[in-house]
């Protein structure tokens, strides 16, 4: 057979692929280390989230603090005072819905009310992110 | 398995697990992960190490489904990733042998007809056998090989013929000197 010849059938040869009894297993091992490879990924986003999200509670409310402090310019005092409105009608009507279900004066350790309602919506606001996260990596 | 996925074209999965889709990455695995592997074991890795490379090429191919247009086949796309990812697992252990090495080569006189390329590749020395199986089993030109290697692209011919020829005299004795023709198939 000349090399003209024999090339084509070495490709030829290549190409057959050989019956591997443990495929199934072989293709199980990949989707494990796949679907694990996933879940490190929505645990590591749903931390970060949840970081993210406490820090950006804890900012906005020094935030609300250096604006009625009167340093900003006139449009930010207006955001500003527009952010205290929104957040002291919510904290009211979290506060009555508490005091209605007898929470009002819950306390968690050295944590009142109010840090637990900021803590949960910190939780809220991370949760969110990873659902929003979960669902781009189904789709 | 559904139906319908075992239906759909390898470029038509791609495309879904490009969008995060396991489920349809997995029938590719199923499809082609025996290719993967027993190429790998081609190039000389073994057992386990290739199937630990193996793996390694398909997760790397999940996370880069999105490069594969479709130009050539997907087993194609994906034995050349597992390729280099042996490559660089090797060049970490071990340099390559530059040198040509005069080995015997032995007729195989035993074989009743159907050769079995696995047995014939066993008569190449480790990077006559890399460098062919890189050729004609990954697909890899010779320059590329040759940079995949860090090798003169002189010498990567030179054990690519070398190596053909071990394997034609491994699966095509000369019918007068052995009494009998064995068939490539």
């Amino acid at each position: 057979m000349s090399s003209d010849e024999f090339d084509p059938a070495i490709e030829r040869l290549f190409a057959r692929t050989p019956h591997m009894q443990d495929a199934p297993l072989f293709t199980a091992d990949v989707q494990a280390r796949l679907e694990s490879g996933s879940r490190v990924r929505t645990l590591a986003l749903t931390l970060a989230g949840l970081i993210g999200g406490s820090v950006a509670v804890r900012e906005s409310l020094h935030l609300n603090l250096n604006l009625s402090a009167g340093d900003a310019p006139v449009a930010g005092k207006a955001i500003g005072q527009g952010i205290e409105t929104v957040s002291a009608n919510a904290q009211g009507a979290v506060l009555t819905a508490m005091d209605q279900l007898g929470m009002a004066n819950l306390s968690l350790g050295s944590m009142n009310g109010m840090q637990l309602f900021w803590l949960a919506a910190a939780a809220l606001i991370a949760l969110a992110a990873a659902g929003v996260m979960k669902l781009s990596q189904e789709a | 398995m559904t139906k319908a996925l075992m239906d759909l074209h390898d470029v038509e999965l791609a495309a879904l697990a490009a969008a995060g889709g396991r489920r349809e990455f997995g029938e590719l695995v199923r499809r082609h992960g025996s290719a993967v592997r027993a190429l790998l074991r081609r190039m000389g890795a073994q057992g386990a190490e290739a199937d630990d490379v193996a793996q390694d090429a398909f997760l790397h191919a999940f996370q880069k489904c999105a490069e594969f247009r479709g130009e050539g086949t997907f087993a194609a796309w994906v034995k050349r990733i597992a390729a280099r990812l042996y490559l660089k697992r090797k060049s970490k252990d071990a340099r390559y042998v530059a040198e040509i090495e005069n080995e015997e080569i032995t007729p195989a006189i035993d074989t009743p007809g159907l050769v079995d390329l696995d047995e014939a590749l066993k008569s190449l020395n480790e990077t006559e056998r890399l460098c062919v199986s890189l050729c004609h089993g990954a697909g890899l030109s010779h320059p590329e090989i040759a940079a995949a290697m860090n090798l003169p692209l002189g010498t990567v011919k030179s054990h690519v013929k070398r190596g053909l020829d071990k394997l034609r005299a491994r699966l095509v004795p000369e019918p007068a000197q052995y009494g009998r023709t064995a068939h490539v198939v």
